[in-house]
């Protein structure tokens, strides 16, 4: 028997991640690289155990082999505990058959059995595809004081990008009467970050009800959330307002890893009171050869500089050749930039090589032109072929 | 069946020769290249070749080890059955007299029943201020095939070899080792470097211990000694990148040596199937600010460089601000580089402020030290 649990997390991390296309063709969408040395899925499992939340499972579905591979046991985040911790949830086969999981709700509606072995008074619902840095613990304070059946972590969007968000209508308590999923002609700019804690109770019920009918998406924001307030439950906003970004594009992708090399970063993840941590690869020191030029950029453990960088953010094990010049990008884990190569705004994938002599990405090009160098290519002509 | 080896580290022998880095710290706790300590390299010798069952015999001075150390989880050596075992040293009833040891033997015997108890076929015995990256199940077998008593990895040094403690120094005629003696610098007749790693088996080692005791010897030196002409010591001669930190200058020489030679940095830190780990810190990439000037450095995670930072050892959290420029120096963890200050030939200990427009400098043969927490 478990010793009863506050609140556990359920992390969805089983989105295929279909608009960074071949980031994630192989890959699924919390195990893609981001800030040198980090893995997107870090950030929910760093906040987790930083907000004191020990029991957490994770979802999978799409694609999971190197997301398993990365997550493990989830020693690096804490989360290898005798009583709770990390836990892998594949959909699995039962007695009344099996299925994959159709949508955010069926997935937590399938793992219903793990929720009850821990007793939980509360369920937070996490999704595994944002930047950011938060203290759960803050929104479960206010989610207990208010006595909400479910509360909906929202952060302020501008207001031309509203109709992209599932949209947060309150009164002035903070109470939610009404919520819009990508409404045309938004209301406000409260915007739901995808984050939910529920009652357990409240969580299972309505779970059920959605199971049960058959015309729903078995979605949180298109299904669940409405049927709360259309039966009249207490649904409260709790207000983030730190750095949040979902990079679920190659732009946003690409620009939120820019942001952590701005003169002021948004987000300083040398913070030590809130580490987000990470699988340990054991590489040696970044070596800066004799004429390197490392300007503006991050570099992690085991890179080789020889040449030049700009601009960019380097994960661990990457070699840049002599002669060789990166500007504006994002190269992934042990990438090859051989003597001649350019690399201008462009997101390069783990294993792949720049021949030397070869141009990838256009330089100065915009967040929306960004150039995608697939996992283990080897490049032997310019990308694209006619800059 | 994998063959059973256990591993002894003596975490602080030649103590006095390093004062001014082993005042806070056990000589194996020394930082080096960037993000290891000393005690990583025998760790992880340990570990990639598959020997779990390890002790690491503390002397004084060991709480930063220990700190290091934690479960053993960071070389994968939390283990239910063998890991690592920090032997912290020891008083009982029976023996209040026991004392922080000065030599193998005196260590050997802090660790007590631990040897007797020890059901590994073979034990492998490492000095922790020799920094290498080596193959010790090739050491192993070789030991195995010619059927050695006890087989010394050594390394032929350049003839300009100097150290400031005398160490063992020997010869050897196909291997077998004809001739020991105590040296502080390369001669013809004893041009191997003994590098403070024995290999034997367990149950030599119990007789080793057994006899110092019966004829009153106070080291494993004074034995070998006695010894290596009645019985089969074997040289195991290693070709690679070696440093031995027995004193402040050796320990600086061989930290900056390694930004110059690409082929050291290779053969210690950048083999594949031989990684050295070390205590993982969370501690995000490192940054480079416009401005920022480096060139032949070393440099861990962490880091703020702004400034110029020429042939040098950067430890994780070290912040070089616009215009100050830091050469040939060995920066610890957290130190502090103000706006316009120059660093030259410095070896600044953990947590160091040098504040803006400070100039210092020492030379190559006579680094400028300052310790831990100090500001200047």
């Amino acid at each position: 028997m478990y010793l009863k649990k506050e609140c556990i997390a359920m992390l969805l991390a089983g989105g295929q991640g279909s608009r960074l296309y071949d980031l994630t063709k192989k890959t699924a969408k919390p195990a893609v690289s981001f800030g040198g040395k980090y893995r997107i899925i870090d950030f929910p499992l760093s906040n987790c155990i930083n907000s004191g939340i020990d029991t957490v499972g994770v979802l999978t579905q799409y694609q999971p082999l190197a997301l398993n591979e990365y997550i493990g046991n989830g020693e690096p985040w804490d989360l290898d505990r005798t009583r709770g911790g990390l836990s892998v949830l594949p959909p699995y086969q039962g007695q009344n058959g099996s299925d994959w999981y159709k949508g955010t709700a069926n997935a937590i509606y399938q793992n219903i059995e793990f929720i009850n072995q821990y007793n939980p008074s509360n369920v937070l619902i996490l999704s595994g595809d944002h930047i950011y840095r938060m203290d759960y613990s803050l929104m479960l304070r206010q989610h207990i004081k208010t006595d909400a059946a479910c509360t909906v972590a929202t952060i302020t969007v501008p207001i031309e990008e509203a109709s992209r968000f599932g949209i947060c209508n309150t009164r002035s308590d903070g109470s939610i009467y009404e919520f819009e999923e990508k409404p045309k002609e938004p209301k406000n700019n409260q915007a739901s970050m995808g984050i939910y804690i529920f009652k357990t109770k409240t969580l299972i019920d309505y779970l059920r009800i959605d199971e049960a009918d058959e015309t729903s998406a078995n979605d949180f924001g298109k299904n669940v959330i409405p049927n709360l307030l259309h039966n009249g439950e207490k649904l409260f906003a709790y207000q983030f307002d730190g750095y949040w970004r979902d990079v679920g594009t190659i732009a946003s992708l690409w620009e939120s890893n820019m942001d952590l090399i701005a003169e002021n970063p948004p987000m300083n993840l040398s913070d030590k009171s809130f580490r987000i941590y990470s699988r340990n690869t054991a590489r040696p020191p970044q070596f800066i050869g004799s004429d390197a030029t490392v300007e503006n950029s991050m570099i992690s453990e085991g890179c080789r500089i020889y040449g030049k960088v700009e601009n960019s953010i380097l994960s661990g094990g990457v070699v840049v050749e002599a002669g060789a010049e990166v500007y504006d990008s994002v190269i992934m884990e042990d990438v090859k930039i051989m003597s001649g190569a350019r690399v201008y705004t462009s997101i390069v994938d783990a294993d792949a090589t720049i021949s030397g002599g070869c141009t990838v990405g256009k330089a100065g090009a915009d967040k929306n032109d960004i150039t995608v160098i697939a996992k283990g290519t080897v490049v032997n002509t310019n990308v694209p072929e006619k800059a | 069946m994998a063959k059973s080896v256990a591993g002894i580290i003596f975490s602080s022998l030649n103590q006095n020769t390093l004062s001014r880095l082993t005042a806070d710290r056990a000589v194996a706790a020394i930082p080096f290249a960037c993000r290891y300590r000393l005690v990583d390299f025998c760790l992880s010798n340990l570990v990639n070749a598959n020997i779990s069952n390890i002790f690491l015999v503390a002397n004084y001075n060991y709480r930063s080890l220990a700190e290091h150390i934690g479960s053993g989880k960071d070389w994968d050596l939390a283990r239910r059955s063998g890991g690592i075992n920090l032997i912290s040293p020891y008083q009982s009833a029976r023996d209040a007299s026991a004392k922080l040891y000065k030599s193998h033997l005196e260590a050997l015997r802090s660790m007590g029943d631990y040897i007797n108890e020890m059901k590994e076929e073979y034990v492998v015995l490492m000095d922790a201020d020799t920094v290498l990256n080596i193959d010790l199940r090739a050491v192993i077998a070789s030991h195995e095939k010619t059927k050695a008593d006890v087989t010394f990895v050594t390394k032929t040094p350049d003839k300009s070899y100097s150290s400031k403690n005398p160490r063992m120094m020997l010869s050897s005629v196909a291997g077998k080792i004809t001739d020991m003696v105590l040296s502080s610098v390369y001669t013809e007749r004893n041009p191997e470097l003994s590098l403070g790693i024995f290999v034997m088996r367990t149950t030599m080692l119990r007789k080793i211990i057994e006899q110092a005791n019966a004829y009153g010897l106070n080291s494993l030196t004074e034995l070998f000694f006695d010894s290596y002409k009645r019985q089969n010591y074997r040289s195991y001669c290693y070709s690679g990148h070696v440093a031995t930190v027995s004193s402040f200058l050796d320990y600086y020489k061989s930290s900056i040596q390694l930004t110059k030679n690409a082929e050291a940095r290779d053969q210690l830190l950048g083999q594949r199937d031989a990684s050295i780990f070390t205590r993982v810190h969370n501690s995000a990439p490192t940054i480079y600010r416009k401005g920022a000037k480096v060139s032949d450095s070393m440099i861990a995670d962490d880091c703020v460089i702004e400034g110029t930072v020429i042939n040098s050892v950067l430890s994780r959290g070290v912040i070089v601000r616009r215009g100050a420029v830091v050469k040939d120096s060995i920066l610890f963890q957290g130190t502090y580089v103000g706006e316009n200050a120059s660093l030259n030939c410095v070896v600044t200990d953990k947590a160091v402020h040098i504040s803006e427009g400070v100039t210092l400098s020492g030379n190559e043969n006579m680094p400028f030290y300052i310790q831990k927490g100090r500001r200047v």
